[in-house]
């Protein structure tokens, strides 16, 4: 179990090296794209752009000034933004999580509880009319492009119906941290988060769904019901355990996706400032640093979560143990 | 300045102060207010207080001075710091006036006009309580060339030409005498424009132990009624009260009257317009780029106090790339202009309520500005009425350019796309084959200064507010020979036009503009003409600036440099 | 497949009795999906969609009358009779901004009204639909199809290359998914001669770009689980049966491994055609996807940002179609997994 531990760690830097090359690649080697033009500043001279280029060290080969970026990155911690010299990036990542973070969370929250029951209620009163209903529901919610969905949100809660008892309360576009003012901090998320979790809510009812009833013909559950245990012990006590084991996997990683900034989507079209906006603007403006930072920030996220989903599957689940 | 950073404006020479205002362009709601409104004492101090906050889409970006080059933070430093001149702190034509700052006096420049003498005032003290003197200035000038940033405004001083960003030494050229209190500038040729340049927050002082490189987020102590408490680009800039400020010279400095500035920063400018509707915030900053579901809300009778529009003096048009086919052809470009339907840009710019059609190169209200239009269908060439496509053609076909692939560059925000994608169906109108490139913002702008990018493109959009009213800031800056720089991407020509007769023509008009300013404009009027006969650009229109407040908002004016005067506003 | 030929058993043959009528496997799971009334449906909206379209021209040509790429702010058109200009100015005293006009609700004139250029809504809606399925479609065949190839490969030869293959696969599974295709759009599309390998240009506005970046970002989602099965299928004993018999090498691979994992990749199909779709439609939203003159269905969302409060239905229209097409593509994609394998888990998980 430790090697298998050691092993996944391994991997997960390799992983992580390999991307920050590619990354690195990508928008240091493009056409059409001088960093030293961006440090600058607008209209420089000759002398100034020669010094600059020697200053951030651009006029050494691509290795060097990869490791120099890593280096600014991990041990430093002093990387500056291209867009703005000022700007020390590890802090401003640091600053940009706790808006994801909240996002991430409190979606996750409410798609867990949803969802659950309503994969629950579908497979429990299969055969009735409420699971087609609450599929289709949860189809229909997975067919949503979560943008749109947010601009609709919008539409209705900050304009059409704003006035209403209903909205009224939602206060304008925007994250406030928690530290600063919890009430609002609260009602400036709620709509994002309902918006988010959406899809989310569709997609783990049906996996949950789907889970239970193939678990109900397997022999443990015949044989739990041969003994006489109620139809709801049987599926809280042994269905839905089982069950949870592929919920749990796929929760992890998309968690995991979340909070490594798979919200960007969410966060522009509601303009919380967290990790996916940075990244997103960074890339807008072709910052090197910020996007570099950003993007290391999400892959490790997503490979953390891979390894810690594939470390608990196999814990759970001894078979599964690769050699 | 381009349009990204066309938040910098300089003072008017006082040489150049013949400014042609047929009206302070301000139409609307409340309009602006010429010369200030009257403020007896009783009202000023009944007004004094409060926090005025601004609301912005993003940040200026680095805050040291020395290298900001954005009308956005120049509007906070002209509160915080003082030059040696500054422009008249009113609204209206008569804020486009030079007055001393921190000089005592606006000195004649000597020996040809190479030396200017200051006199400055003492006893005035930065925000850390140190005092000004005039050695301060020798490092605040030498900083112009040790922080990267714009240069060229400040290279006419004596040693400017050796400086670099390792080593400056402008002892020759900026020489104080703190004992005397005097600070005397020698530049290498006489300028006409020098006084608007010191008008510049490049130019505004700061202590002289401020370090020689850049400064990033911190915004060195300055001597103005404001300093600043904060800065962080992604949350929001506070300016507090300088408690080290007197008043010296109220027409040039005078006291602000709220007690805090306050510039969030990161909202949508949709959430901007609500914010500010429901008095949660005082100013759209970004009020240019209103989209154009809300701008409808502020035609509401209910906002008629609160919406101002004034007219800027700045071009959106479209570069011709003049150095390869098709448009290497006069006439083909001339063809183009014929053809390039105005009245839709204007629509896609807002409507005719904020963006006027031109075809020349100066805006309104600009020194050296005589209308002229000749692009137009009818016989009335002194402004734009309607496209003419048969002239258009028939110069196409002389030309005989007909059928050539055109390139149009542009950026790919909602409006310059727009812009774009129209002036791909103008073109392919008139017999080209148009297609459409669009580069994002932040890459456009370097990437069609370049030329080692002159074979992409034909037509390539841009913008330009000015620096200075004075006409060289469009004609010499925009098309002279010298603002050619090949292979860099600052090169601000973007047509990479040359005329030599032309050229000799701005050279006279600079040099007249020493002496003579009225003759000097009256050059620059036939220089602008002709250019625009030449046609290096399809000029589209001049823009229009919205400033939308809130209701409790008092005392706007507009300052033809500055724009909104913030610390002049009443918020009590 | 076996599970399913033993699943559907015809009647037992009875010695001379009547011609017992096999059915292959893939024959009674043809009939399973087709029995399926929900699957059908869903089959049918989606090519009714595709249909739709691909008609776009003839809509925009013979019945409005417009062409939807190019700027008409100064037109008109008719409304209840009267002839209006497209683009209406503010009102008030201040006569701010332009307005583009509303839904007018008559297929003639500009059913969903216009956008900030005059252009006709609905016929953008549908060219939209036009590009985002090619888009979509396109970039789900050609991932399903290479990850196919280097699933095979990497499962059947093992060793170093499976070692590589996978090992990149991880990296790209490492991205999350949006960022990747978000950078080396935006580097692509500033790139602005185009890309090019050799002697091969793609243009910005060229439809090639985001079908390529989409492919490759999906790449792991299928790679993994054909991998999984290539591996698995490779230790079934018919496998075992036809390398005894001396097939060896690709005659294998075709023959025995391919067929029985092909059907991962059908069901997968239609599940990754809904993904890349809403992933076209977060680029195209985001200003990197679907270029101009092209129009997609997240770039037309992405037009009626700014007119969101006035003009809902800009953003409205695209979001239906979209939410219609996912809809059908995922209903019809539970079908084929029920009709193929009826006791497949939900999602099958790399």
């Amino acid at each position: 179990m430790a090697t298998f531990i050691i092993r996944r760690m391994l991997s997960l830097f390799l992983v992580m090296f390999v991307i920050t090359v590619v990354v690195f690649m990508i928008f240091f080697h493009t056409p059409g794209i001088d960093p030293t033009r961006q440090i600058a500043g607008r209209n420089p001279s000759a002398a100034a752009v020669k010094e600059i280029k020697h200053q951030f060290g651009l006029d050494r080969p691509l290795p060097i000034q990869y490791l120099l970026m890593m280096k600014k990155i991990f041990i430093t911690r002093d990387l500056v933004s291209y867009s703005n010299q000022g700007q020390r990036i590890v802090p401003e990542v640091v600053q940009a999580a706790p808006a994801t973070l909240s996002l991430a969370f409190g979606a996750a929250v409410i798609w867990v509880v949803v969802s659950i029951l309503m994969g629950l209620a579908a497979a429990v009163f299969k055969g009735s009319l409420v699971d087609p209903v609450l599929m289709i529901l949860a189809l229909i919610g997975i067919s949503m492009p979560v943008f749109w969905v947010g601009e609709l949100a919008n539409l209705i809660t900050q304009s059409r119906w704003h006035d209403t008892f209903l909205f009224h309360w939602v206060p304008p576009l925007g994250y406030t941290p928690f530290v600063q003012d919890p009430g609002l901090w609260f009602k400036g998320l709620v709509i994002p988060w309902i918006t988010l979790s959406i899809a989310f809510i569709g997609l783990y009812a049906r996996v949950l769904r789907s889970s239970l009833l193939e678990v109900q013909n397997e022999d443990y559950v015949r044989t739990a019901r041969a003994k006489g245990l109620s139809e709801r012990r049987v599926l809280l006590r042994h269905t839905l355990r089982t069950s949870m084991i592929t919920y749990v996997s796929l929760f992890g990683l998309d968690f995991g996706a979340l909070v490594a900034g798979a919200t960007l989507l969410t966060e522009v079209v509601f303009g919380i400032h967290g990790v996916g906006y940075l990244t997103y603007q960074s890339i807008g403006n072709l910052d090197l640093p910020t996007i570099m930072v950003t993007v290391i920030y999400g892959a490790f996220f997503i490979v953390l979560a891979n390894a810690f989903v594939d470390i608990a599957y196999a814990w759970l689940d001894p078979r599964i143990r690769p050699a | 300045m381009e349009k990204r950073f066309w938040r910098g404006l300089v003072a008017m020479g006082a040489i150049a102060a013949v400014v042609i205002a047929a009206g302070c362009g301000g139409s609307g709601g409340g309009g602006s207010s010429s010369g200030g409104s009257s403020s007896p004492s009783t009202t000023a101090a009944a007004h004094k207080g409060g926090t005025f906050t601004i609301l912005a889409n993003s940040s200026f970006g680095v805050a040291d001075p020395a290298q900001n080059y954005t009308l956005q933070e120049w509007q906070l430093l002209i509160n915080s710091h003082d030059g040696l001149v500054q422009f008249k702190r009113v609204g209206g034509t008569a804020g486009t006036q030079i007055v001393p700052d921190l000089a005592t006096s606006i000195p004649t420049p000597t020996d040809g006009g190479k030396t200017y003498t200051f006199q400055l005032h003492k006893g005035i003290k930065f925000s850390n309580g140190q005092v000004m003197k005039p050695s301060d200035f020798v490092t605040t000038f030498e900083r112009q060339f040790t922080v990267p940033g714009p240069t060229s405004f400040y290279s006419g001083i004596v040693g400017a030409s050796a400086c670099k960003p390792s080593h400056c030494d402008l002892s020759k050229g900026v020489v104080a005498d703190d004992s005397a209190y005097t600070l005397t500038i020698h530049l290498t040729a006489p300028d006409p424009e020098f006084l608007d340049k010191l008008a510049l927050p490049f130019a505004y002082v700061v202590p002289a132990s401020t370090s020689k490189k850049l400064t990033g987020n911190n915004v060195p102590p300055g001597t103005g009624p404001y300093m600043w408490k904060s800065y962080n680009p992604n949350k929001e800039a506070v300016l507090v009260r300088n408690p080290y400020f007197k008043v010296w010279n109220p027409a040039a400095q005078p006291e602000g009257y709220p007690d805090q500035i306050v510039e969030k920063y990161g909202l949508q400018i949709s959430d901007e317009v609500t914010q500010v509707e429901r008095g949660a915030a005082d100013e759209v900053f970004d009020g240019d780029v209103i989209p154009a579901d809300r701008l409808n809300e502020l035609n509401s009778p209910q906002y008629a106090n609160q919406v101002h529009v004034n007219a800027l003096t700045a071009d959106w048009y479209f570069a011709f790339n003049t150095t390869t086919p098709p448009f290497n052809n006069q006439k083909a470009r001339q063809a183009v202009n014929y053809a390039a339907d105005r009245s839709a840009y204007v629509k896609i710019g807002g409507g005719s309520a904020l963006a006027v059609p031109t075809c020349q190169i100066l805006p309104p209200n600009f020194p050296g500005y005589k209308p002229y239009c000749p692009y137009t269908n009818g016989s009335d060439t002194t402004k734009w009425h309607g496209v003419d496509l048969a002239k258009a053609k028939q110069l196409v076909k002389e030309s005989g350019t007909s059928g050539a692939k055109v390139v149009v560059n542009s950026g790919n925000d909602e409006t310059s796309k727009a812009l774009g994608e129209q002036m791909v169906s103008d073109l392919n109108k008139i017999g080209y084959k148009a297609s459409g490139q669009y580069l994002a913002d932040g890459i456009q702008y370097p990437y069609v200064q370049n030329s080692k990018n002159h074979s992409k493109w034909n037509i390539a959009w841009s913008a330009w507010y000015q620096d200075y009213p004075a006409p060289s800031d469009f004609l010499n800056v925009l098309l002279g020979c010298g603002s050619i720089h090949p292979n860099s991407d600052a090169s601000p020509n973007i047509a990479a036009f040359c005329d030599k007769a032309i050229q000799a023509k701005m050279d006279q008009a600079e040099k007249t503009g020493v002496t003579n300013p009225d003759a000097a404009n009256q050059i620059w009027a036939q220089v602008d003409h002709e250019m625009t006969d030449q046609a290096p650009w399809v000029d589209l229109y001049n823009p229009k600036q919205i400033d939308f407040l809130s209701k409790r908002v008092g005392n706007y004016q507009w300052n033809p440099q500055w724009y909104i005067l913030i610390d002049q506003l009443w918020v009590k | 497949m076996a599970e399913v030929a033993a699943l559907d058993q015809v009647e037992p043959a009875s010695p001379g009795g009547p011609e017992v009528a096999g059915r292959s496997p893939w024959a009674l799971a043809g009939r399973r999906l087709v029995r399926n009334r929900v699957a059908m449906g869903g089959l049918v909206l989606f090519l009714l969609i595709v249909v739709v379209s691909f008609a776009a021209p003839i809509y925009a040509d013979h019945v409005a009358h417009v062409n939807p790429f190019e700027n008409n702010l100064n037109g008109t058109t008719i409304v209840n009779g009267k002839k209006v200009p497209l683009l209406q100015q503010g009102g008030g005293i201040l006569h701010l901004g332009e307005t583009p006009i509303g839904p007018t609700w008559d297929i003639h004139h500009y059913f969903l009204g216009a956008d900030q250029n005059g252009r006709d809504v609905a016929s953008r809606v549908l060219y939209g639909g036009r590009s985002s399925l090619i888009v979509g479609v396109g970039s789900a065949v050609l991932c399903c199809f290479f990850a196919t190839v280097l699933a095979l490969l990497a499962g059947f030869h093992g060793g170093v290359v499976d070692s590589v293959f996978s090992r990149s696969m991880d990296v790209i599974w490492a991205f999350p998914v949006l960022l990747l295709a978000i950078c080396v759009a935006t580097v692509l599309l500033n790139a602005p001669n185009g890309v090019g390998v050799g002697p091969i240009r793609v243009q910005a506005s060229s439809l090639w770009l985001p079908t390529l970046i989409i492919a490759f970002i999906f790449l792991p989602y299928v790679f993994r689980p054909v991998r999984g099965h290539v591996l698995a299928v490779s230790e079934k004993e018919y496998v075992e049966a036809a390398i005894a018999q001396g097939a060896s090498g690709w005659r294998l691979v075709f023959s025995e491994v391919l067929p029985n994992v092909i059907t991962v990749v059908i069901v997968l199909l239609p599940l990754i055609i809904a993904t890349t779709i809403l992933t076209e439609a977060a680029l195209s939203y985001l200003s990197i996807g679907v270029q101009p003159p092209n129009a997609s269905w997240g770039s037309v969302i992405s037009d009626g940002q700014g007119l969101l409060y006035t003009r809902p239905w800009v953003a409205i229209a695209p979001g239906i179609m979209i939410v219609l097409t996912v809809l059908a593509l995922n209903v019809f994609g539970d079908g084929v997994r029920d009709a193929l394998d009826p006791r497949a888990k939900l999602r099958i998980e790399g």
